[in-house]
Order: C-alpha cells, then sequence, then structure tokens
C-alpha cells in the first residue's frame, strides 16, 4: 500500500514536471512577440523570454491577471501563472508595438 | 496603423491608465492577479555577426505611405488638410494654425524650445515635428494619443493651445462658403463635421514625409554620398553608443518610451502607468530625420544642439530607478563624439519649399 500511495506520488510528480516542460514560451526578438495569441488552461504558467538585445517591460491590466514584470533584461526569462479565465491582454510598457492576447481557459 | 488590432490597444492602453495605480509591486501579490515566478538567467545564441551590408539592409526607405484602411487617401482630403493645417481660423483667436507650431520652416517644428500656445503662454514640452507621422504607432511626447486623427484634434481643442471648441469650429467653417464644397468633394455624403476634419489634416501630415538625404543614396550604393566620418559615426551609431537600440530603422525611431534621465519633473508617460517605474519620466522616442532643422532638441527642448545632446548620452544623464536600463555612461572619445554629428547630418535631406495655401473665404 505504502508503495502504491510512494508509486502515485511518483507518477504525480513525473505528471507535473512533464507540464512543466511543456510550458508555454514567448519570444521577444526584434520587438515582437512570437505569437499573438496563445490559448492556456487556468492555472498554468507561460514563459516570457527575453531573447532581444534591448530591455522589455512586459505587463498587463488585464482584470484577475494584472503583472508587470518590470524591466527585464537581454537573457531573463520569467513565468507568469494564470489564475483567472478570460483574454489577457499582454503588451511592453515600453514598446507600443509590442502587444499579444492570453486566452485563458477553464 | 492600418492594422484593426491597433484602436483595440488604443482602449487597452485607457484601460490599464485607469487600473495601473494597483500595478505596483506585482510579482510579490498572489491574490486577484497573475502569479509571477522567478526568474532565470538563460543563455541566449547571438547570430553571427551580420555585417555592414545586413545592417545597412535596416536602414532602406519605404516606397509607399501607408494610409489606414479607416481613413484612406485622396488628392481632395489631402488637399483639404492642407488648406485646414495652415488656417489661422482653427484657433479660438484666429490667430495660431497648425502650422504655427508644426511649421516647414523649421523641420515641421517651431524652433523653441518648449511649444507657446493660447496668449502667448509656454507650453510644457518641446513641438514635435509631424515629419513621418505616418508611420508613426501612438502619439504625443507621453503617448496619450492612439490616432493622428484623433492627435489632429487635440491642440485645437486644448485650452492652452488653440483653445477652440469642435461645436464652436464647425459653425465658423460653416460660415465659409468655398469650405463646404471642399468637404462634401472629400466626403462625399459625409461633409463638415469634427470627424472628417481630423480624418483630412490626418491625411496631409501623412503626406509630410522626409525627403531623400545623402544618408539613403549611401544606403542604397553611393560610396561618396557621405564622408568617412559620417561613415564612422554609422557604426558607433550601432555599436559601441548604442543609439540604435531605440532609434532603429529608416526614421530612426522604434516609438519606444525611456527615461534618458534629463532632470526634469514631467513625468510624461508615467501619468498613464503610474505603478509602471520605467514609465516615469519616459517620452517617446523621436526620429531622427531632418534633425538639423529641428534644434533645440530633447522633450523639454533643453538641448541647443546635437553636440549637447551627444554628450548628454555620453554621461548617461540622472541616475534614477526609472532610467532605461540602456543608459550608462558610454566613455566616447571627441573622435566617435565627432563621428555621430557627422553622420546624424546625413539625415537632413535639401528639404524643398512647402506652398503655404490660398485659404477659403
Ligand atoms: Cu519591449
Amino acid at each position: 500500500m505504502r508503495t502504491l500511495a510512494l508509486f502515485t506520488g511518483v507518477i504525480m510528480c513525473g505528471l507535473s514536471v512533464g507540464a512543466y516542460a511543456a510550458t508555454e514560451v514567448i519570444h521577444q526578438r526584434g520587438r515582437v512577440f512570437s505569437s499573438e495569441t496563445l490559448s492556456v488552461k487556468k492555472g498554468s504558467a507561460v514563459t516570457f523570454l527575453n531573447d532581444d538585445t534591448v530591455p522589455h517591460n512586459i505587463m498587463s491590466a488585464s482584470k484577475g491577471n494584472e503583472f508587470n514584470l518590470g524591466s527585464q533584461t537581454p537573457g531573463t526569462s520569467t513565468d507568469v501563472t494564470f489564475k483567472e479565465s478570460g483574454d489577457v491582454q499582454v503588451i511592453c510598457a515600453i514598446h507600443p508595438r509590442m502587444k499579444m492576447m492570453v486566452k485563458v481557459t477553464e | 496603423m492600418s492594422k484593426p488590432g491597433f484602436y483595440h490597444a488604443a482602449l487597452l492602453v485607457a484601460a490599464i491608465a485607469s487600473t495601473a495605480s494597483c500595478l505596483v509591486g506585482f510579482s510579490t501579490i498572489g491574490f486577484g492577479a497573475a502569479v509571477v515566478g522567478e526568474s532565470r538567467k538563460v543563455e541566449i545564441p547571438q547570430n553571427a555577426r551580420s555585417g555592414l551590408d545586413a545592417l545597412k539592409a535596416q536602414y532602406r526607405r519605404p516606397v509607399t505611405i501607408p494610409f489606414p484602411r479607416e481613413n484612406p487617401y485622396t488628392p481632395e482630403k489631402a488637399a483639404l488638410g492642407k488648406k485646414l493645417y495652415f488656417d489661422t481660423r482653427l484657433s479660438v483667436t484666429s490667430a495660431q494654425s497648425c502650422a504655427s507650431c508644426h511649421s516647414p520652416g523649421f523641420g515641421w517644428g517651431d524652433g523653441l524650445a518648449v511649444g507657446v500656445g493660447h496668449g502667448m503662454v509656454n507650453l510644457g514640452r518641446h513641438s514635435p515635428t509631424i515629419i513621418n507621422a505616418a508611420w508613426s504607432a501612438i502619439f504625443m511626447w507621453d503617448g496619450r494619443l492612439p490616432t493622428l486623427e484623433e492627435q489632429a484634434l487635440g491642440p485645437i481643442q486644448s485650452p492652452g493651445e488653440m483653445n477652440m471648441k469642435l461645436d464652436q469650429l464647425m459653425e465658423r467653417l460653416a460660415a465659409i462658403p468655398e469650405y463646404k464644397p471642399m468637404f462634401e468633394a472629400a466626403f462625399p455624403g459625409e461633409g463638415m463635421k469634427s470627424k472628417t476634419l481630423g480624418q483630412a489634416i490626418a491625411t496631409y501630415e501623412r503626406t509630410v514625409v522626409s525627403e531623400r538625404a545623402p544618408f539613403d543614396a549611401w544606403i542604397e550604393g553611393d560610396e561618396k554620398a557621405i564622408s568617412s566620418e559620417a561613415k564612422r559615426g554609422f557604426e558607433v551609431f550601432n555599436g559601441k553608443a548604442q543609439c540604435a537600440a531605440c532609434h532603429e530603422g529608416w526614421n530612426f525611431t522604434n516609438e519606444g518610451f525611456q527615461d534618458i534621465g534629463l532632470p526634469s519633473k514631467d513625468v510624461g508617460r508615467g501619468e498613464f502607468l503610474p505603478g509602471v517605474i520605467k514609465m516615469q519620466h519616459a517620452f517617446k522616442t523621436p526620429g531622427l530625420r531632418e534633425i538639423t532643422h529641428r534644434s533645440p532638441f530633447m522633450h523639454d527642448g533643453s538641448l541647443a544642439t546635437l553636440e549637447q545632446v551627444i554628450d548628454h548620452y555620453d554621461h548617461a544623464g540622472v541616475d534614477r530607478p526609472s532610467r532605461s536600463d540602456l543608459m550608462r555612461p558610454l566613455e566616447l572619445s571627441a573622435q566617435e563624439k565627432a563621428d555621430l554629428v557627422a553622420f546624424l547630418k546625413t539625415l537632413t535631406s535639401e528639404l524643398g519649399p512647402t506652398a503655404v495655401p490660398v485659404l477659403p473665404r
């Protein structure tokens, strides 16, 4: 019984590692987001990776999913976990052409 | 500007402005907000050195002017817009036109440190040029207006500028007989209203494009078009001095908002994004075309010469939390500074004269 519980734990852990590895990555090279829209399940994370040559300031003011990464230097990666379902407009405060939508589903 | 998403973005900015005061310290807040995890350092593979030719290719002039789908170009609209742009009767005093502060004689600015508005009172910021406004994604030094159509109506109504109520203006224009048929020709079935007024002025403004400069001839292959000092300056601009991190592309701006460390109390973009540290004292990056006609420089007109501008960037200005991470002492040599100035001067064309239109009576 104990073995089974341990076994289950290992599986759960393995699954969550699998989910982590599958986290969507948004690149910012050339001052554009690599996707215009992205769908994720509520409670899962999106990785914002600054693989550009200049700092970006990724943020959202969409209700329930507000965040602000501040000045993200090149070569920095940050995960954002969305807790509310709905459309999240993500922008770069610095560069007005950078905008994308994260659709958070139940 | 022609993208349908543009107006959506405008709404978003308004939404951010109204909610941004709760943005402070989000990285530590969980409830009612997305959760921000720890940041990690990631090795970014750098592209192989692309070389001068690839760099120069990024600076090619566009062949056509972009007009938005919502307000396409017609010659009738542009002609009407030009008359309105130069018509002083758009101000309550009938003494100031758009061209008073955005004059072709001063690189489509006014040659002053800060603009002069209603009652000859100084404004808070330098009058920006309208050159290449067709390529802008967002308007005003603080980005508060999302389209050129809205921008055109802003200073007309602003109490400190032309101080003219739109209802009163449309009544005044309706009393000038020659305007009515021009509006009808430009906007069949729509006629005279504040919306078409803004559309006509914006259409004319989009036709104000920087002319071919020596720099363009060099980009297109004429090695004799600019001096060797200027060519070295181009490399400093793109390399050691990192000017191109913000002043990028043929119009020399990516429209980004940056605090460049000028010692002014004006928070600029920060007024609309109060919780975002990097937006405090941040202003829209201006393009650099026709730059020698546009002194004095900066959002507050505080620097008189290009040499002073280069010196400012060299020592990086006021070190404060809002200052862009791109601002750091550059330690440029006297030669590098002189080369940068020589390069900047190649962005100015032999600007042809602009004919002032005969105005309707
Ligand atoms: Cu950015």
